[in-house]
């Protein structure tokens, strides 16, 4: 039991990493991403097969899967440039599937369906086998810090303000003297290059990763913690997540209590109640949980 | 070249235009890429095999049921979800649409297993001509393809409700000064979208397979022609589904068939870059 609640906690970690990169693209400068899914594979295989395949120290895999999010992230967002939001949503979610339909099918490189086995994990030998998840749930949690500290710092420094102005009408922005292009790839890559992280951690925690887990549901649980949440506030992204992983681990008990209830039947009954959940929060609190809060002219809090 | 492909293709863009039609038509009234059509086409499949092989109705009947059926299903979606959240911003309702089809794909696999199902009908031989085949069910498909969008031709041009509707989709608030009922209309348009989704479900059951899945895959393909044929352009669809079933086709003697789905994304981004009023569609004016 306990052993289920650290892998569920290192679980929601990967979750919240994502959740912020994209209440950074989303939330704050208003870049649609439904490729999520596909920039969490990115990194999870630009490690694993690094680690698994060339080699390399975790030491350099890692940020290799960084900057592999970082790149892809700020190529895919020049196509923000032309298109209308609802239709960026498209494209997106069109690089996510090429990228999981890339590695379905390039089995020499990736293994295909049959997975990617990655022996190495980090600081490995230094920890006794049976500490191990609780270390590695430290190492996420220390990761999850990191990210947050990063957006939060971004939210409320000067740049934070240009990109909400962006996000709201980014002519207006222009016309201001903010260079709206550099901002928009900056921020998009960033997010990318959060995500590219996320999927390090998880290859390198799961040991074993096939392109099935990289469907575009992922990016769907993602958005539902973001508009669940409030978007544009990252404390109500963590209750959002929070939520989310509730709904989707914490329904595995009713597996002990309702024993008649089988695996495939547990997995429908899951997804449908957390899509009514995300319908029924729309319907009562049409801006999320905890929105984001107005922009007030205060001295002391001027982040507003 | 090979007939085989023209026919293939032409199978394929008689099962994709008349979704891409209401898929444009949708658009039109509600301003968002309704991503529910493929829980929709699901349902549709699923409701027309249980009056075909439970309940064992004749296919024509079982048909018209899954098309009122599908069409109440779209409403009361309308009714619950979409109408009290039109205020929302379109990514928002996008993400909605997206759960919906998940919930409907979960409802269906919670009655019925993932297991692949087909209609009861009897098998036949194909039909050869010039070295390509084609099977009964699929000369239905294109016949019923084209009597539905000869139909939507005549009720968009000639009569009163197409004109109210069109008139909706071009500027309801002008619309409704004019003494259209737009919410009546936008119902009225979302349920008529919703039978043309229902009887898409039984295309897809008699040419593919029925399974829960069967939406979502069609769902990139119909976004592609409608895009490719210019978003509310319900005749430009009809080229689009056209054009990409050619492109599939072809795709396939170049790239493994998985990579079948990628070709509609392609399709989409470089339309999206290069001419984003599609083929047909007029230039929308940007602020």
């Amino acid at each position: 039991m306990s052993a289920y609640l650290v892998s569920m906690a290192t679980y929601a970690g990967f979750f919240i990493i994502l959740a912020l990169a994209l209440n950074l693209q989303w939330g704050l400068t208003g870049m649609v991403n439904f490729g999520i899914a596909g920039f969490y594979a990115l990194g999870a295989y630009t490690s694993g097969l690094l680690s698994a395949k060339a080699g390399w120290p975790l030491g350099m895999s890692i940020p290799m899967a960084i900057a592999a999010g970082f790149a892809a992230g700020g190529l895919v967002a020049l196509l923000s440039m032309r298109l209308r939001e609802d239709f960026l949503a498209i494209v997106t979610l069109g690089v996510g599937e090429v990228i999981r339909l890339v590695v379905l099918n390039e089995d020499q490189i990736t293994e295909g369906p049959r997975g990617l086995r990655i022996e190495a994990q980090p600081f490995q030998s230094l920890i006794a086998p049976e500490n191990y998840p609780v270390f590695y749930l430290g190492f996420v949690a220390f990761f999850v810090a990191i990210t947050y500290w990063i957006c939060e710092r971004i939210r409320k420094a000067p740049m934070g303000r240009t990109l909400r102005a962006i996000r709201e009408d980014d002519v207006v922005a222009g016309v201001l003297g903010k260079n709206v292009f550099r901002h928009r790839i900056q921020i998009f890559a960033i997010g990318g290059g959060f995500m590219g992280l996320a999927g390090a951690l998880y290859a390198h925690y799961s040991q074993n990763i096939s392109p099935e887990v990289f469907m575009p549901t992922v990016a769907m649980f993602i958005w539902m913690s973001v508009i669940v949440g409030g978007a544009g506030n990252n404390r109500g992204l963590l209750i959002g997540a929070g939520t989310v992983i509730m709904f989707l681990e914490g329904t595995r008990f009713f597996g002990d209590v309702l024993p008649w209830l089988d695996a495939e039947t547990m997995s429908s009954v899951r997804i449908i109640t957390i899509g009514l959940l995300l319908i029924v929060t729309l319907r009562l609190r049409p801006r999320g949980l905890l929105p984001e809060p107005k922009f007030t002219y205060t001295k002391d809090k001027i982040a507003g | 070249m090979n007939l085989q492909i023209f026919v293939n293709a032409l199978v394929n863009a008689a099962l994709i235009a008349p979704p891409a039609m209401a898929f444009s038509l949708l658009f039109g009234v509600l301003k968002f890429p309704n991503f529910a059509i493929g829980g929709y086409i699901t349902l549709g499949a699923f409701a027309a095999y249980t009056f075909n092989v439970p309940l064992g109705l004749p296919l024509p009947l079982a048909t018209l049921g899954a098309m009122l059926f599908t069409g109440f299903v779209v409403w009361l979606a309308h009714v619950w979800v979409f109408k009290p959240m039109q205020d929302q911003s379109a990514v928002t309702l996008l993400v909605v649409s997206i759960a919906l089809t998940l919930i409907l794909e979960s409802v269906v696999r919670l009655f019925f297993s993932a297991d692949v199902r087909g209609f009861d009908i009897p098998l036949e031989r194909p039909w050869k001509f010039w070295g390509a085949r084609i099977t009964r069910e699929q000369v239905e498909i294109i016949a019923c393809a084209v009597v539905l969008a000869t139909g939507l031709h005549v009720l968009l041009r000639h009569t009163r409700i197409g004109r109210a509707m069109r008139a909706v989709a071009d500027n309801p608030m002008l619309a409704a000064i004019r003494g259209v009922d737009a919410a009546k209309i936008t119902a009225l348009t979302t349920v008529l979208c919703g039978a043309i989704f229902g009887l898409t479900g039984v295309f897809a059951g008699l040419d593919l397979v029925i399974e829960p899945l069967v939406g979502w895959n069609l769902t990139i393909p119909i976004f592609a022609a409608a895009i490719l044929g210019g978003i509310g352009s319900p005749y430009g669809a009809i080229l689009g589904a056209l054009l990409l079933g050619l492109a599939e086709e072809l795709t396939i003697l170049v790239l493994p068939s998985t990579y079948k789905i990628a070709v509609g994304f392609v399709i989409i981004a470089i339309f999206l870059l290069l001419r984003p009023q599609g083929l047909f569609g007029t230039a929308e004016i940007k602020k």
